[in-house]
Protein backbone atom coordinates (compact mmCIF):
# COMPACT_ATOMS: atom_id res chain seq x y z
CA UNK A 1 0.00 0.00 0.00
CA UNK A 2 2.70 2.14 -1.00
CA UNK A 3 1.29 4.71 -2.78
CA UNK A 4 1.95 9.08 -3.31
CA UNK A 5 -0.26 11.20 -4.07
CA UNK A 6 -1.27 14.82 -4.25
CA UNK A 7 -3.66 17.32 -4.99
CA UNK A 8 -3.92 21.13 -4.81
CA UNK A 9 -7.01 23.28 -4.13
CA UNK A 10 -7.38 27.16 -4.21
CA UNK A 11 -10.24 29.52 -3.11
CA UNK A 12 -11.44 33.04 -1.93
CA UNK A 13 -10.49 32.97 1.98
CA UNK A 14 -14.48 33.41 2.92
CA UNK A 15 -16.03 31.94 5.51
CA UNK A 16 -18.17 29.90 3.47
CA UNK A 17 -15.46 28.16 2.24
CA UNK A 18 -14.66 27.13 5.39
CA UNK A 19 -16.06 23.74 5.19
CA UNK A 20 -15.09 23.11 1.64
CA UNK A 21 -11.74 23.37 2.50
CA UNK A 22 -12.26 20.25 5.03
CA UNK A 23 -14.84 18.51 2.96
CA UNK A 24 -12.20 18.43 -0.01
CA UNK A 25 -8.84 17.28 2.26
CA UNK A 26 -11.54 15.07 4.07
CA UNK A 27 -12.40 13.33 0.88
CA UNK A 28 -8.81 12.97 -0.46
CA UNK A 29 -7.45 11.19 2.43
CA UNK A 30 -10.15 7.88 2.37
CA UNK A 31 -7.81 6.52 0.37
CA UNK A 32 -5.63 6.08 3.54
CA UNK A 33 -8.40 4.22 5.37
CA UNK A 34 -9.04 6.50 8.17
CA UNK A 35 -11.29 5.92 11.06
CA UNK A 36 -13.90 8.58 11.82
CA UNK A 37 -12.16 9.85 14.30
CA UNK A 38 -9.06 9.89 12.72
CA UNK A 39 -10.93 11.92 9.57
CA UNK A 40 -12.56 14.19 12.47
CA UNK A 41 -9.23 15.30 13.80
CA UNK A 42 -8.06 15.97 10.50
CA UNK A 43 -11.24 18.17 9.81
CA UNK A 44 -10.80 20.04 12.74
CA UNK A 45 -6.66 20.92 12.43
CA UNK A 46 -7.63 22.39 8.74
CA UNK A 47 -10.46 24.18 9.71
CA UNK A 48 -8.58 25.94 12.38
CA UNK A 49 -6.04 26.79 10.16
CA UNK A 50 -7.86 28.13 6.88
CA UNK A 51 -10.35 29.80 9.72
CA UNK A 52 -7.14 31.91 10.69
CA UNK A 53 -6.15 32.43 7.61
CA UNK A 54 -9.23 34.28 6.49
CA UNK A 55 -9.79 35.95 10.24
CA UNK A 56 -6.37 36.94 11.21
CA UNK A 57 -4.32 36.86 7.84
CA UNK A 58 -6.85 38.35 5.95
CA UNK A 59 -9.17 40.45 8.40
CA UNK A 60 -11.45 42.55 6.58
CA UNK A 61 -9.85 42.30 3.21
CA UNK A 62 -9.68 39.22 1.07
CA UNK A 63 -7.39 36.92 -1.29
CA UNK A 64 -6.96 33.56 -1.88
CA UNK A 65 -5.95 30.52 0.26
CA UNK A 66 -4.15 27.36 -1.16
CA UNK A 67 -4.37 23.88 0.70
CA UNK A 68 -2.01 21.13 -0.69
CA UNK A 69 -2.55 17.54 0.68
CA UNK A 70 -0.20 14.84 0.12
CA UNK A 71 -0.36 11.19 0.75
CA UNK A 72 2.58 8.73 1.03
CA UNK A 73 1.47 5.43 2.63
CA UNK A 74 -0.21 6.21 5.93
CA UNK A 75 1.28 9.58 6.26
CA UNK A 76 -1.06 12.57 5.30
CA UNK A 77 0.78 15.81 4.72
CA UNK A 78 -1.09 18.97 4.67
CA UNK A 79 -0.19 22.61 3.93
CA UNK A 80 -2.16 25.89 4.37
CA UNK A 81 -1.09 28.59 2.97
CA UNK A 82 -2.45 32.44 2.87
CA UNK A 83 -0.67 36.28 1.27
CA UNK A 84 -2.15 37.54 3.89
CA UNK A 85 -0.70 40.08 6.76
CA UNK A 86 1.88 37.19 8.09
CA UNK A 87 2.48 36.65 11.66
CA UNK A 88 5.10 38.52 13.71
CA UNK A 89 5.98 36.58 16.86
CA UNK A 90 5.23 32.90 15.76
CA UNK A 91 6.21 31.88 18.95
CA UNK A 92 3.93 33.91 20.84
CA UNK A 93 1.33 32.88 18.73
CA UNK A 94 1.93 29.52 19.36
CA UNK A 95 1.18 29.57 22.97
CA UNK A 96 -2.33 27.90 24.07
CA UNK A 97 -4.87 30.70 24.81
CA UNK A 98 -2.77 33.42 22.94
CA UNK A 99 -5.27 35.18 20.75
CA UNK A 100 -4.72 38.92 19.15
CA UNK A 101 -8.69 39.09 18.84
CA UNK A 102 -10.21 38.90 22.61
CA UNK A 103 -12.59 41.07 22.01
CA UNK A 104 -14.03 39.15 18.95
CA UNK A 105 -14.76 35.68 20.71
CA UNK A 106 -11.67 34.15 19.80
CA UNK A 107 -10.27 31.83 22.81
CA UNK A 108 -6.55 31.18 21.24
CA UNK A 109 -7.20 27.69 21.08
CA UNK A 110 -6.42 27.03 16.89
CA UNK A 111 -2.81 26.55 17.30
CA UNK A 112 -4.11 24.02 20.27
CA UNK A 113 -6.40 22.11 18.58
CA UNK A 114 -3.97 21.43 15.17
CA UNK A 115 -1.38 20.38 17.46
CA UNK A 116 -3.55 17.69 19.44
CA UNK A 117 -5.17 16.44 16.62
CA UNK A 118 -2.11 16.15 14.63
CA UNK A 119 1.58 14.47 14.99
CA UNK A 120 3.47 17.69 14.29
CA UNK A 121 3.19 21.03 12.54
CA UNK A 122 5.17 23.97 11.38
CA UNK A 123 4.18 27.81 10.94
CA UNK A 124 6.20 29.33 8.23
CA UNK A 125 5.69 33.09 7.75
CA UNK A 126 6.32 36.40 7.08
CA UNK A 127 5.04 39.88 7.58
CA UNK A 128 3.32 41.41 4.70
CA UNK A 129 3.55 38.05 2.69
CA UNK A 130 1.76 35.50 4.45
CA UNK A 131 1.49 32.43 6.23
CA UNK A 132 1.76 28.49 6.29
CA UNK A 133 1.18 25.81 8.35
CA UNK A 134 2.31 22.95 7.70
CA UNK A 135 0.84 19.18 9.26
CA UNK A 136 0.90 16.01 8.97
CA UNK A 137 -0.45 12.49 10.98
CA UNK A 138 -0.05 9.35 10.35
CA UNK A 139 -3.12 7.05 9.70
CA UNK A 140 -3.78 3.44 11.63
CA UNK A 141 -1.47 4.57 15.21
CA UNK A 142 -3.84 5.30 17.34
CA UNK A 143 -2.60 7.39 20.18
CA UNK A 144 -5.29 7.31 22.68
CA UNK A 145 -4.84 10.58 24.03
CA UNK A 146 -7.46 10.92 25.58
CA UNK A 147 -8.20 7.63 27.17
CA UNK B 1 -30.74 25.65 9.48
CA UNK B 2 -30.08 26.45 13.25
CA UNK B 3 -32.80 27.54 15.47
CA UNK B 4 -32.84 29.42 18.88
CA UNK B 5 -36.12 29.49 21.20
CA UNK B 6 -36.42 31.81 24.39
CA UNK B 7 -38.75 30.87 27.11
CA UNK B 8 -38.33 31.31 31.10
CA UNK B 9 -35.49 33.87 31.16
CA UNK B 10 -33.47 29.94 29.58
CA UNK B 11 -32.37 30.33 25.91
CA UNK B 12 -32.28 27.37 23.63
CA UNK B 13 -29.35 27.09 20.97
CA UNK B 14 -30.28 24.47 18.15
CA UNK B 15 -27.06 24.24 16.72
CA UNK B 16 -26.23 23.27 13.16
CA UNK B 17 -24.70 20.02 11.72
CA UNK B 18 -21.26 22.32 11.43
CA UNK B 19 -20.20 24.23 13.98
CA UNK B 20 -17.46 26.87 12.61
CA UNK B 21 -16.70 30.37 12.13
CA UNK B 22 -19.06 30.71 9.63
CA UNK B 23 -21.94 29.34 11.51
CA UNK B 24 -20.71 30.96 14.92
CA UNK B 25 -20.96 34.26 13.21
CA UNK B 26 -24.20 33.50 11.96
CA UNK B 27 -25.84 32.37 15.36
CA UNK B 28 -23.99 35.67 16.67
CA UNK B 29 -25.50 38.03 14.53
CA UNK B 30 -29.27 36.45 14.90
CA UNK B 31 -29.12 36.33 18.28
CA UNK B 32 -27.13 39.19 20.35
CA UNK B 33 -30.52 41.16 20.25
CA UNK B 34 -31.84 39.25 22.66
CA UNK B 35 -29.27 39.92 25.10
CA UNK B 36 -30.31 43.78 24.72
CA UNK B 37 -33.33 43.55 27.53
CA UNK B 38 -31.35 41.34 29.80
CA UNK B 39 -34.06 38.83 30.39
CA UNK B 40 -31.95 36.33 29.65
CA UNK B 41 -30.84 34.23 32.87
CA UNK B 42 -29.43 30.35 31.35
CA UNK B 43 -28.70 29.34 28.55
CA UNK B 44 -28.66 25.52 26.82
CA UNK B 45 -26.40 24.80 24.07
CA UNK B 46 -27.92 21.89 21.93
CA UNK B 47 -25.55 19.51 20.19
CA UNK B 48 -27.84 17.29 18.93
CA UNK B 49 -27.62 17.70 15.67
CA UNK B 50 -24.04 19.02 15.50
CA UNK B 51 -21.03 16.70 14.46
CA UNK B 52 -18.13 19.26 13.59
CA UNK B 53 -17.13 21.74 15.71
CA UNK B 54 -14.24 23.53 16.04
CA UNK B 55 -12.72 26.15 18.00
CA UNK B 56 -15.18 29.36 16.95
CA UNK B 57 -17.49 27.02 18.53
CA UNK B 58 -15.96 27.01 21.90
CA UNK B 59 -15.18 31.44 21.22
CA UNK B 60 -19.28 31.37 20.88
CA UNK B 61 -20.11 29.38 24.03
CA UNK B 62 -17.40 31.67 26.31
CA UNK B 63 -18.30 34.80 24.70
CA UNK B 64 -22.15 34.03 25.57
CA UNK B 65 -21.30 32.88 28.82
CA UNK B 66 -19.69 35.98 29.64
CA UNK B 67 -23.30 37.79 29.25
CA UNK B 68 -25.20 35.91 32.13
CA UNK B 69 -22.54 34.45 34.21
CA UNK B 70 -22.42 38.07 36.07
CA UNK B 71 -25.98 37.65 36.76
CA UNK B 72 -25.58 34.40 38.38
CA UNK B 73 -26.74 31.96 35.28
CA UNK B 74 -25.43 28.73 34.10
CA UNK B 75 -24.36 27.64 30.95
CA UNK B 76 -25.68 23.93 29.46
CA UNK B 77 -24.67 21.86 26.65
CA UNK B 78 -26.80 18.93 25.97
CA UNK B 79 -26.74 15.78 23.66
CA UNK B 80 -22.84 15.65 23.17
CA UNK B 81 -21.61 13.43 20.77
CA UNK B 82 -18.21 11.66 21.09
CA UNK B 83 -16.27 13.87 18.47
CA UNK B 84 -17.56 17.26 20.39
CA UNK B 85 -16.63 16.17 23.81
CA UNK B 86 -13.02 15.24 22.99
CA UNK B 87 -13.28 19.28 21.69
CA UNK B 88 -14.81 20.51 24.79
CA UNK B 89 -12.90 18.27 27.00
CA UNK B 90 -9.54 19.24 25.54
CA UNK B 91 -10.93 22.85 25.93
CA UNK B 92 -11.58 22.90 29.47
CA UNK B 93 -14.65 24.33 29.14
CA UNK B 94 -16.38 21.85 31.43
CA UNK B 95 -14.73 24.02 34.39
CA UNK B 96 -17.75 27.17 33.48
CA UNK B 97 -20.42 24.85 31.35
CA UNK B 98 -22.53 21.91 32.80
CA UNK B 99 -22.78 18.62 30.50
CA UNK B 100 -25.80 17.20 30.57
CA UNK B 101 -27.64 14.37 28.64
CA UNK B 102 -31.00 16.39 27.68
CA UNK B 103 -33.37 19.38 28.16
CA UNK B 104 -35.54 17.48 30.64
CA UNK B 105 -32.54 16.69 32.85
CA UNK B 106 -31.96 20.37 33.30
CA UNK B 107 -35.49 21.22 34.10
CA UNK B 108 -35.71 18.67 36.40
CA UNK B 109 -32.68 20.01 37.98
CA UNK B 110 -33.86 23.22 37.90
CA UNK B 111 -37.43 22.22 39.00
CA UNK B 112 -35.23 20.63 42.19
CA UNK B 113 -34.36 23.89 43.39
CA UNK B 114 -30.77 24.71 41.81
CA UNK B 115 -32.80 27.32 39.63
CA UNK B 116 -33.86 29.24 42.37
CA UNK B 117 -30.08 28.63 44.37
N1 LIG C 1 -2.76 32.88 9.02
C1 LIG C 1 -2.51 33.79 9.98
N2 LIG C 1 -2.18 35.07 9.64
C2 LIG C 1 -1.93 36.01 10.59
N3 LIG C 1 -1.98 35.75 11.93
C3 LIG C 1 -2.29 34.51 12.33
C4 LIG C 1 -2.57 33.48 11.39
N4 LIG C 1 -2.84 32.35 12.10
C5 LIG C 1 -2.72 32.67 13.40
N5 LIG C 1 -2.39 33.97 13.57
C6 LIG C 1 -2.15 34.65 14.87
O1 LIG C 1 -1.96 33.65 15.86
C7 LIG C 1 -2.89 33.84 16.94
C8 LIG C 1 -3.24 32.51 17.55
O2 LIG C 1 -3.99 31.70 16.64
P1 LIG C 1 -5.00 30.62 17.24
O3 LIG C 1 -5.71 29.98 16.11
O4 LIG C 1 -4.28 29.74 18.18
O5 LIG C 1 -6.02 31.50 18.10
P2 LIG C 1 -7.18 32.47 17.57
O6 LIG C 1 -7.44 32.26 16.14
O7 LIG C 1 -6.86 33.85 17.99
O8 LIG C 1 -8.43 31.95 18.43
P3 LIG C 1 -9.32 30.65 18.11
O9 LIG C 1 -8.57 29.83 17.10
O10 LIG C 1 -9.45 29.96 19.43
O11 LIG C 1 -10.60 31.15 17.59
C9 LIG C 1 -4.03 34.62 16.34
O12 LIG C 1 -4.76 35.35 17.32
C10 LIG C 1 -3.31 35.52 15.32
O13 LIG C 1 -2.79 36.67 15.96
MG1 LIG D 1 -7.70 30.38 15.30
Amino acid sequence: MNNTSEMMVEFSGEAQNESFARMVVAAFITRTNPTLEEVSDIKTAVSEAVTNSIIHGYEKSSGMISIRTRVDGRMVYIEVKDTGKGIEDIKKAMEPLYTSKPQEDRSGMGFSFMEAFMDGLTVESECGVGTIVKMWKEIGVSKHQFD
Amino acid sequence: MEAFEVSNGVMIYYLPQELDHFAADRIKRKTESCFKDGDIKHLIFDFDKTNFMDSSGIGLITGRYRKVHDAGGQVYVININANIDKILTMSGIYRIVKKKSSKEEIIKEMLKGGYYE
